[in-house]
Parts: structure tokens; C-alpha cells; sequence
């Protein structure tokens, strides 16, 4: 038998022709051309910009090691937007995540109008960031927004908000939980829907209750959703950028900035880009981290039915 | 083919071609101009016009066309288009951008002879903003230059028993008026604050807004203000430490300010600020819409003791040219033509604006507008930003120093220490 190494290139042609190998590269061409286009040769270049010192008007290219590298790692003011990073990540993604089963939990069950609120609940996913935060910005405005209002109303406090350096970042986790919050349920609703019935009815013929069943079926096996949850909201919320910088621009005294805010200035306001394009490496590295952490985590519970 | 299909194919190809023909022959070249969208500058308000261009089209065979950019990210969208060699042939730029645009060698500078020309014919502050050093102009600064004085509420005086047009002329008779201006409620929370600061936002405009402290108690963000590379941080210094404790004593001592308190603007025309501090253009201009009723006044900034020189920042913006231009020479014609004295005049007269020409300044309504007078008595203390490579650095530095202080994340001397830091770096690096 020819291997297919040693066979003539038109035989190997024909061959691929007849098994549609060539057409289906075909049909995926222009998404592979695209994807390489658009995501992979950007990536490679911000890797490779990393290692220089970019004057890009300037066409100057100057190779300096790991220079931006070192530099980074002094920054005192990247180590705080890490910091504020890391905060808001473990904070909004288990919250997003319990929030997102708890409505899912009671989506799952029938009642009067469920499909108007599962609407009401996923639109501020579909709904612009930008936009929702200028109105968000309004809503937390100490004088006229209607956060303060209802606080008085309530004889509680009034707010600072968004202009207090403690508050700030708890406002912005605030809007970006109800911001993800419908995407969550929706999932977790999927993931409800899914489990098999007989498994409750099993659960209930050895007198397991409605906490116990919760417990001991429904949490395990939505581990995969919970893990897909985890680490899509993670990957998400360690890139957040447009919230911030609507509301707050990083501010008061830095409490808010965040590390793509951080590249962003970098690289259009102070035209930094070897040392923005260093930034993105290292969270580029840190998402991947955490993704193969969470997935090799996840496999203990992985479940099949 | 026969003989007659031959021409019958030709003569229809000739058809389809004449209006292409035609009409590339008689495309006009189009003068793209880039400017900020909304009211950002009350110097843009005239690219609404439609018929704004028209003469100049007119006169060269040519198309202008005047887009809109969102302020926040136009710096952006400039950069982004230079390095993609796909950008507008004028640029309408705020002056803060240039030395981030020098940086990267991105401006086409003004002919010497053109440059001095106009130097001469411009009034003082006009030619503080627009020399660059020696006499090098990287554009034309537009009319209505933007210089920050202190904006008061005259009926709050009176409320408060102050005399409407006495404003405060020292550091201790401003926190004294502050004080007196604050008003509560029943549960003791500031409904109005004697004086308004911008503590949020972008470090840049923070800086802005308290330059007058700073620089009147004698510190500087830079030493040497006019030299693109090097320098010294200058706002680590008692002027500077005694600028930040200036707010900081009203907001923690007196508790005539607040953080708790929007823009300084928006809260001097809601009637929620007594006093504000910032770019007189922009009151003047909004005041009409926003609060019809309001009579407000206009003076210098205080200064720290009676007979200290007072200071206020003088900005603006600027008609440029990128290097990456595709119509270089139009582009220039068309920047002469509307900064020429005629078009200064015309133009301020129609949008109330202060024109720039010396010859302007002495006709009417310019010669005796209380309020274009009122401005000729801030220019002569407008200093200009500097124009150091490391600038961003420097403003982001000083902006979250004074943030950290007002929202007690820091000391004084912590704070402005650190600032040091990070602007000495930011002009090393600038001048690497």
C-alpha cells in the first residue's frame, strides 16, 4: 500500500476531493481567514509588541527584552488595578453566579406571567453597557438619583456613591450583577431543564425533601453549568472595562481602576504601547490560568445522564 | 462577430462610461475636518453650520466636510486614524492633546513666517497659547479661548448677607464666604455647598480644576514648562502641600464643600454651589439654557494672601494639520481663511464669542461687552499647560494625588510624594 506521503499530489488531490475533505475547508475558509485575521495575527502582534518599545507613528520598533515587563511589575499603580481586578472578580462572579440559580430556581417552577419576567430579567443583557451606565450614573447621582431617594424614603443614609473612594467599586459590582444577571438565570435555567425528572423521583421515594433534593441532586448536577458559569463570567469580568469607564473613569483616587483601563490609558493617552501591549500579555496569561485551572477542577464533576 | 455588433458594443461601453467619466472629472477634493460633537467647546458650535464653508468651496472647487467625534474618545480615534494613514485633513484639538501628539511627531508645524505674522497681529493670551516656544505654532488657536475664573451666585451673597459684587480676593475670605454660603437641611446633610470641587473623573480634568491653587500658591506642575523633554515635577512643594490642604480644610474643618456634589459646573447652574471654579466660556455659555435666571459674576481666582499674584489656567483649542494629511496644502488655505481677522470677527460676533486679533478687540460689541471686557481682566494671568512629553504622566500623577487626599487615602505629604514619583518617571521616560 502507498502511503499517502508517497503518493503523487494529484492522486492526493483527488483523494481529499472525493472524501469533501477540500470542500469542507471550503466552507470554513473565510472563518478561519477571519478569525486569523482579526484575532490571532492581533494577538501574536501584542505578544511581539510586548518586547519593544513601540513608536507606532514613528514606524520605530526598539527591542528591549522584558523591560515593559519589569517595569510592570514595579507599577504601583497597575499592582493596584490588579488588586481592584482580583476584587471585583471574586465578588461579582459568585454573586452573578447564586443570584443566577436562585431566579433560575423559581423560573423553573410554573406561575402567572413567567415568560414577561424572564424578559424583564435577561434585558439588561441585551441592553448597550454604555448605555445602561450613563443611566446608572444618574441613578446614583447623591442629589437627584433615585437610589438616594429611595434610601430617604426608607430613613436610611443617603450615598455618596460613585463619588466616595469606598463606595465606588461596590457601585459598579452592583450594576455589573444586574447587568449579568439575566444571562446567568437563562443558563441555569437550561441546566434546570435538563435533569432528568426521575432523579427527583427518586430522591423523593427515599423521603428526601425539597432542601435535601436541592442539595444532593439539582447542585450536583449542574456542576457543569456552574462550571461553564464560573468560567465565562470569569473571563468576562477580568476584562471589564466599559462600566468603568463610563461611571467612574477609574476614579475617585484610583478605587475603580481596573487593569484593561489601565492598558487602555497606556496605549491612547500616554501612547505607551510596547508597555499597554505587556499589560494585555500578562492578562492574557492570567485568564488562560484560571480557565485550565477551573476546567481541570471542574472534570471531579463532570456528570452524565 | 459581425462588423456591426463590434461598434454597436462599443458605442454602448462608451454610453455606461461618459457619466463615470464625467463625474470624476468633476469630483471635487474633499477637506475633511475632525471636531468634538456637542458642547464640549463653545468654539465648535460653528462647525453646525452648514453653510459655514461655503464661501471657501466656492472660491477653490473644493468640499469641505466637518465631522462630529465623541470628545471622549476622539484623542483615540485621532491616534487610531494617524497610525492607519486614514485621518482627516484638519484637526479641531483640545491644546492638552499636543504634547501627546508631539510625542509621536504626528502635527505639521505652522510656517515660521506664518506663525510670526499671526503672533503679532493676536492679543497676548492668544500668543501665550499658541507659541510653543520661539515662535513655533503647531496650529491655530480658535476664538473664545477657554480661561477659568471663579464664578459666583450673586443672589446667594445677598441671601447670606455678602455684598453680590464683592467676590473673595484671599484664601481666608473664600473659606470664610464658603462657610457662610453652605446651607443644610433639618438632619444637618450640606444641601448647598459654598464651594464646588470636581474630585471625580478624570485625573486630567481634576488637575484642571485646581490648577488656580496650585499655581497661585506659587508651585507648578513642571519647571520648565516650554521644554518638550526634561524637567522637574514642581507640585511637591509648600505651595502645592498648602494648595491640597486649601480644599482639604473646607471639606474636613469648614465642611463648606462635599464629595458628595456633581461637576462644579452642574451644580453652580442647578443653584446647589455658590461658588465654582472653572472655564468662564462654558458658563457663559450654558447659563442661558440651563438656568435663564441666574446672575452670576465673574472674577479671578483668590490667591493664598493679599498681594499674591493670582492664577488661572488659559486653554483652547486648535486648528492643526496631521503629518498624515492627504490634502496638506488645502487644508493650511482653509485654516488661514477662517482665523483670518475677518472671519475672527464675523464669527465671534454671530456665536458671542472673544475674538483673537488686536484689531477686533477695538470694535464694537466686543469694545464694550461687560463680559468680553471682564475676560481681558483674567487673560493677563493664564498660564498655559505645559507642553512637556511626560505630560499625561504628570496629570495623571497630580489628578489622583489630589483625589487621594480629598477622599482620605492618603496624606498630603504621601500623597504628593508619590505623585513626585510617578511624574519625575513619566518625564524621564517621555524624554527616553
Amino acid at each position: 500500500m502507498i502511503s499517502e506521503r508517497r503518493r503523487p499530489p494529484r492522486q492526493v488531490l483527488a483523494r481529499l476531493h472525493s472524501r469533501h475533505i477540500l470542500h469542507a475547508y471550503l466552507f470554513i475558509a473565510p472563518v478561519i481567514i477571519l478569525f486569523g485575521l482579526f484575532r490571532v495575527l492581533p494577538s501574536v502582534q501584542t505578544l511581539l509588541y510586548s518586547f519593544y518599545k513601540v513608536e507606532l507613528l514613528k514606524g520605530r520598533f526598539t527591542f528591549i527584552g522584558l523591560e515593559n515587563f519589569s517595569s510592570l511589575f514595579a507599577d504601583e499603580i497597575f499592582r493596584k488595578a490588579t488588586v481592584n481586578t482580583l476584587t471585583y472578580v471574586i465578588t461579582i462572579v459568585p454573586i452573578s453566579a447564586l443570584l443566577g440559580l436562585i431566579l433560575a430556581v423559581l423560573f423553573n417552577a410554573p406561575f402567572h406571567l413567567k415568560e414577561f419576567f424572564k424578559a424583564v430579567y435577561f434585558s439588561p443583557m441585551v441592553t448597550s453597557t454604555v448605555a445602561a451606565a450613563m443611566v446608572w450614573w444618574w441613578m446614583y447621582n447623591p442629589q437627584f438619583g433615585i437610589f438616594n431617594v429611595l434610601l430617604k424614603l426608607v430613613g436610611l443614609p443617603e450615598q455618596p456613591w460613585l463619588m466616595s473612594s469606598h463606595m465606588a467599586l461596590p457601585s459598579i459590582i452592583i450594576f455589573s450583577v444586574w447587568k449579568n444577571l439575566g444571562y446567568n438565570m437563562i443558563i441555569y435555567l437550561a441546566g434546570l431543564q435538563a435533569i432528568p425528572q426521575q432523579f427527583y423521583e427518586a430522591a423523593t421515594i427515599d423521603g428526601a425533601g425539597a432542601l435535601r433534593r436541592f442539595r444532593h441532586v439539582t447542585i450536583p448536577l449542574l456542576a457543569p453549568t456552574t462550571t461553564f458559569l464560573l468560567i465565562y463570567d470569569t473571563i468576562l469580568a477580568l476584562q471589564v472595562f466599559d462600566q468603568v469607564f463610563v461611571l467612574t473613569g477609574g476614579g475617585p483616587a484610583g478605587s475603580t481602576n481596573v487593569v484593561v483601563l489601565d492598558l487602555y490609558r497606556q496605549a491612547f493617552q500616554r501612547y505607551n504601547f510596547g508597555y499597554a501591549a505587556a499589560e494585555a500579555m500578562v492578562l492574557f496569561l492570567f485568564i488562560m490560568a484560571v480557565t485550565i485551572l477551573q476546567y481541570y477542577y471542574s472534570k471531579r464533576y463532570e456528570v452524565a445522564y | 462577430m459581425t462588423r456591426g455588433s463590434k461598434v454597436f458594443a462599443i458605442a454602448l461601453a462608451i454610453l455606461f462610461l461618459t457619466p463615470a467619466i464625467a463625474l470624476a472629472g468633476a469630483a471635487k477634493t474633499t477637506i475633511t475636518l475632525w471636531y468634538p460633537a456637542g458642547d464640549i467647546t463653545a468654539g465648535a458650535a460653528h462647525f453646525a453650520d452648514k453653510t459655514l464653508f461655503t464661501e471657501f468651496e466656492n472660491k477653490n472647487n473644493v468640499k469641505v466636510e466637518a465631522v462630529a467625534l465623541d470628545y471622549d474618545t476622539m484623542q483615540q480615534k485621532i491616534f487610531a486614524a494617524a497610525a492607519g494613514k486614514n485621518i482627516a485633513d484638519i484637526l479641531f484639538i483640545d491644546d492638552s492633546w499636543v504634547p501627546g501628539f508631539l510625542k509621536e511627531e504626528m502635527l505639521e508645524p505652522v510656517a515660521d513666517a506664518k506663525a510670526k505674522a499671526w503672533l503679532d497681529a493676536v492679543s497676548p493670551e492668544i500668543r501665550t497659547l499658541a507659541d510653543y516656544g520661539k515662535g513655533r505654532m503647531w496650529g491655530y488657536v480658535q476664538y473664545g479661548i477657554d480661561v477659568y475664573g471663579l464664578t459666583w451666585n450673586k443672589d446667594q451673597f445677598k441671601e447670606v448677607g455678602l455684598d453680590p459684587e464683592k467676590p473673595p480676593k484671599t484664601w481666608a475670605e473664600f473659606r470664610d464666604y464658603a462657610k457662610k454660603l453652605t446651607k443644610r437641611d433639618a438632619q444637618g446633610n450640606i444641601t448647598r455647598v459654598g464651594y464646588a470641587i470636581r474630585h471625580v473623573g478624570q485625573p486630567h480634568g481634576v488637575v484642571h480644576k485646581h490648577f488656580w491653587a496650585i499655581y497661585g500658591a506659587g508651585a507648578a506642575l513642571i519647571d520648565t514648562p516650554l521644554a518638550l523633554r526634561g524637567g522637574k515635577y514642581m507640585v511637591n512643594t509648600p505651595g502645592g502641600k498648602a494648595a491640597l490642604q486649601l480644599v482639604l480644610d473646607m471639606l474636613d474643618v469648614d465642611k463648606s464643600t462635599s464629595l458628595n456634589f456633581p461637576d462644579p459646573r452642574a451644580a453652580f447652574l442647578k443653584g446647589i454651589a455658590s461658588m465654582q471654579i472653572s472655564e468662564t466660556v462654558s458658563i457663559r455659555a450654558r447659563q442661558p439654557k440651563e438656568a435663564p435666571d441666574l446672575k452670576w459674576g465673574m472674577a479671578l481666582p483668590p490667591v493664598p494672601k493679599a498681594g499674591d499674584r493670582p492664577a488661572t489656567n488659559l486653554g483652547g483649542w486648535l486648528y492643526s494639520v496631521p503629518k498624515q494629511a492627504k490634502n496638506k496644502a488645502m487644508a493650511w488655505k482653509l485654516i488661514e481663511w477662517i482665523n483670518s481677522p475677518e472671519k475672527d470677527y464675523e464669527l465671534c460676533k454671530q456665536y458671542g464669542a472673544s475674538p483673537r486679533y488686536k484689531a477686533n478687540w477695538e470694535k464694537e460689541p466686543f469694545k464694550s461687552d461687560s463680559y468680553d471686557q471682564g475676560l481681558k481682566q483674567l487673560y493677563p494671568y493664564g498660564i498655559k499647560l505645559p507642553i512637556n512629553l511626560g505630560f499625561n504622566g504628570i496629570m495623571e500623577a497630580t489628578g489622583n494625588a489630589i483625589q487621594k487626599v480629598w477622599h482620605h487615602e492618603a496624606t498630603v505629604d504621601a500623597a504628593l510624594a508619590e505623585a513626585e514619583r510617578l511624574a519625575n518617571k513619566a518625564i524621564a521616560d517621555a524624554a527616553k
